[in-house]
């Protein structure tokens, strides 16, 4: 009785004073664990999207955080692609993929529900080299290499 | 050519989709521009411009490109890896502070700093915080190897909701 109070006393006291900490999340942060090395977090509502390498290899996982699982993504990871930069949206619908494959470095944009990938061109020619969606989807802000310079496309998404 | 010119995308491999430039980087035209952020809606675009050769983040209003003022990150370059909210409440990103790299979050609308402490064998290589600022995902390098760990800021800081009212201009304390 005397330990469980002990105990009590402490938690609240830790929780008093930590309450403006920012807290690890334990049991997500084993589970990212789990997948290996992992880069280029996004979080967009209920999703982290990620890229997690194991053996070598890098591909794109998003967990749903309220599962704390891995969700599958048919149609979006390539054994033959190496992923560079990857954005989720708060619906956990669309996914923006920056991705070198066959030697060109590429924007994709995947719909989860439909399983579809879309190549997204870069006009004027340029190198894709990171992307974030806005929160809701409509949006994407793509860091283009042009003539030496690095610059910042906004691209509508219908 | 406009500042602001709307493009089209044109030929080629991949959809036509409407874009534009993110246009002028608030004086540094011409400068390189890295990392870009937008907030929830897209009214705020976060992004690192060299500014006197050091990587320097630039909030902006959308689509005007009308500077942000922020009141915590200054003298703290370089920065990297900025991240909006939902309204543009909150701005995150990592700063130097010393030989450390610190992830702040500046609230626009209290003026409040919030720090993100590490232990000292990690050091942070991007973030992303959660629109509603419910969360923070921060990769560090840690023993060589790239992590990826998750943070609970609820106790931090009020959410910021997609209904929520946009701060306008740099909040309390901001300079002029």
């Amino acid at each position: 009785m005397k330990r469980l109070l002990s105990a009590t006393l402490l938690a609240g006291l830790l929780s008093g004073c930590m309450g403006s900490m920012p807290l690890p999340i334990g049991p997500l942060n084993r589970q990212l664990e789990s997948l290996g090395a992992n880069r280029d977090p996004s979080l967009s509502g209920r999703w982290l999207a990620l890229i997690s390498g194991k053996g070598g290899r890098e591909q794109v996982v998003l967990v749903d955080l309220e599962r704390q699982q891995p969700l599958p993504l048919p149609g979006l990871n390539r054994a033959d692609a190496q992923p560079v930069s990857v954005s989720v949206d708060s619906a956990g619908e669309r996914i923006a993929l920056v991705r070198q494959l066959e030697g060109r470095t590429e924007l994709v944009l995947y719909r989860r529900s439909l399983q579809s990938l879309q190549p997204i061109a870069m006009v004027p020619s340029g190198v894709p080299r990171q992307v974030q969606l806005q929160a809701d989807g409509r949006q994407m802000a793509v860091q283009v290499s042009r003539a030496g310079l690095w610059q910042v496309d906004l691209v509508q998404i219908p | 050519m406009p500042a602001v010119a709307l493009l089209l995308a044109g030929c080629g491999e991949g959809a036509w989709l409407n874009r534009r430039s993110a246009g002028p980087t608030g004086g540094f035209l011409e400068a390189n521009r890295q990392d870009p952020a937008l907030s929830g809606q897209g009214r705020f675009l976060a992004s690192v411009v060299e500014r006197s050769g050091r990587a320097t983040l630039l909030l902006q209003e959308q689509p005007g490109g009308t500077v942000i003022r922020l009141r915590h990150f200054q003298g703290h370059q370089p920065h990297s890896s900025p991240s909006l909210s939902w309204t543009g409440r909150y701005v995150a990103a990592l700063v130097q502070q010393g030989a450390q790299r610190v992830a702040l979050i500046e609230d626009r609308a209290t003026g409040a700093l919030h720090r993100l402490p590490l232990p000292a064998d990690r050091t942070a290589v991007r973030l992303s915080l959660a629109p509603d600022a419910r969360r923070l995902a921060v990769q560090v390098a840690q023993r060589g190897q790239w992590r990826v760990q998750a943070f609970d800021l609820t106790g931090l800081l009020e959410p910021d909701l997609p209904g929520g009212m946009a701060v306008q201009g740099g909040g309390p304390g901001a300079p002029p």
